[in-house]
């Protein structure tokens, strides 16, 4: 194997895509803690939750703004993978495939001992497909949900007059409930993917760097490696 | 003569004693028993102090006063306030008359509320269950400015003052209004927002009028017809037909509870299989840290 040609370390992340990261984790905390004393307004603490966050007329504009900026944050990286793809920069490394399902099940294998090898994850494995993709339905569902009920009397003109009876309460559910799912996946997947796990604590820094180290690749992302550093990807070049 | 002096000072100290409508029968008289009484009797002298009506003469409203040991204590009630006072004792029973001298002073929210679904109920039909205006202020003993957080017409402890009747499912089925009317609020947007001290967030009186509340049959109620739009226009600028629909107080539509079930069983669904996924990684990570001595970790 030719090592002079493998760098120490990998950028996984350019500035674009971390600073993406930064809005969306600062709204969404914004969000989820001016919501939750709403969504919990009957619980004892949520009424001095409330206060903490400038009393209940502050706590609405600030997850309204939150959630605006959300919106635009996702919207930007629809841009953003557009640009990639116009400069042919845009490789599907995140796009759900049947090797999923066939390295969660040898995941579990090996969680239960009964293979010695961890998958051999691609560019992102599952986990991290399933992180990327929640973002987009917690987007449509809880995004969209959010709309509507910030701006009612607008939205209600498109929505048909039998629909008028449920509708609202559909998409408060819809809101709050999957809010809800979203906390808690992040606090305990995403946290202990990226926070707890005894390699990466307290944090995975690449959400600062964008890089991983070629140990951290070789190991976690064997094919992605094989597929960068190779060699096959040598035969290729 | 001196004997005559003698009897004459007597006499007057006896008059000044007695006591008198007219000289002795202001509240510190009265609280000197029903200040330490027990029971519906008792007056609490501190809180009435602090009443807005705290400087007021008891029998400025207890006008007719029965029985030996009010002898002499007892104010004048008018004919309409004996006619109101006879009207509404099915629903008053300790002192009909008192309940009804609230009228004297406040006369321009008794005829809102003589014209009201409430006070039609109570003073036409004779009826026990509606209320007088002690039922949603408390006793006139207490009463608190409005603005005051102790005021149980405050805007912020109002609905609970509704809920006392509108969460009975007795009266709920006799006047056919939705049983789950309460809890449908507090659980709306509307409810939670006023819960948590939102100002503008509406209580049960901000659309439904309070003193002159009508049925929502009735024509002139603000939350009838076409006067639904006006009244949530007052928060929702350009509100249209379409768009107040969504506020009925009536139960989960099938449509919505159904929704639910399914998101729950999503969001249940998920956090297991991440709950588990992460615990069996804890497991596999300690398990190989311990005796695998995986070379390849750091």
């Amino acid at each position: 194997m030719n090592n002079k040609n493998i760098p120490t370390e990998i950028e996984r992340f350019d500035l674009s895509a971390r600073i993406q990261h930064v809005i969306m984790f600062t709204t969404f905390l914004l969000l989820s803690f001016t919501g939750w004393g709403l969504k919990y307004a009957y619980q004892d603490p949520a009424s001095a939750w409330i206060r903490f966050w400038g009393g209940a007329k502050m706590a609405g504009i600030i997850h309204r703004a939150a959630g605006i900026t959300m919106l635009l944050d996702f919207i930007y990286h629809q841009f953003y993978l557009l640009n990639l793809a116009r400069k042919k920069d845009l490789r599907l490394t995140l796009v759900p495939m049947p090797k999923d399902v066939v390295d969660a099940f040898h995941n579990f294998m090996y969680f239960f001992g009964f293979r010695k090898e961890k998958p051999y994850f691609g560019k992102f494995n599952y986990m991290q497909k399933f992180d990327y993709w929640a973002v987009y339905w917690g987007m449509f569902i809880i995004g969209a949900s959010g709309f509507f009920l910030a701006f009612p009397v607008m939205v209600s003109s498109i929505f048909p007059a039998w629909s008028t009876q449920w509708i609202w309460d559909v998409l408060f559910i819809m809101h709050s409930d999957e809010a809800l799912l979203a906390i808690v996946f992040i606090l305990i997947f995403h946290f202990y993917n990226e926070h707890l796990r005894s390699e990466v604590f307290p944090m995975n820094w690449m959400w600062l760097t964008g890089k991983m180290s070629i140990e951290q690749l070789k190991h976690h992302h064997p094919m992605e490696y094989d597929n960068l550093f190779g060699e096959k990807s040598e035969k290729k070049k | 003569m001196r004997n005559w002096l003698n009897a004459l000072l007597l006499l007057l100290f006896t008059v000044v004693l007695i006591p008198s409508a007219d000289a002795a029968a202001d509240a510190a008289t009265c609280l000197g028993c029903h200040g330490s009484m027990e029971g519906t009797v008792n007056v609490n002298q501190e809180k009435y102090a602090k009443s807005v009506h705290g400087s007021f003469d008891c029998i400025m409203c207890h006008m007719s006063l029965k029985g030996a040991q009010h002898q002499g204590l007892s104010g004048k009630a008018d004919k309409a306030t004996i006619e109101l006072a006879a009207s509404i004792s099915s629903k008053s029973k300790i002192d009909p008359t008192a309940q009804a001298a609230c009228a004297q002073c406040h006369a321009d929210i008794y005829e809102l509320y003589k014209a009201s679904v409430h006070g039609k109920n109570v003073i036409i039909k004779k009826s026990s269950d509606g209320p007088v205006c002690t039922s949603c202020h408390g006793s006139a003993h207490y009463i608190q400015p409005k603005a005051s957080k102790e005021s149980t017409v405050n805007h912020f402890n109002v609905v609970q003052s509704c809920g006392k009747c509108h969460e009975e499912k007795h009266l709920a089925e006799k006047y056919r209004f939705s049983p789950l009317v309460m809890e449908r609020y507090l659980e709306s947007f509307h409810g939670r927002k006023l819960k948590v001290g939102h100002n503008g967030a509406p209580s049960c009186v901000s659309c439904h009028g309070s003193h002159d509340i009508k049925n929502v049959e009735d024509p002139s109620s603000p939350v009838a017809g076409a006067n639904k739009i006006k009244t949530c226009s007052k928060c929702h600028p350009g509100a249209t037909e379409k768009f107040v629909a969504a506020i009925t107080h009536k139960p989960l539509h099938p449509i919505a509870h159904y929704a639910e079930i399914i998101l729950i069983i999503l969001t249940v669904s998920v956090f297991a299989f991440i709950c588990i996924h992460v615990l069996l990684d804890i497991y596999a990570d300690i398990r190989d840290r311990l005796f695998r001595k995986g070379g390849k970790h750091e």
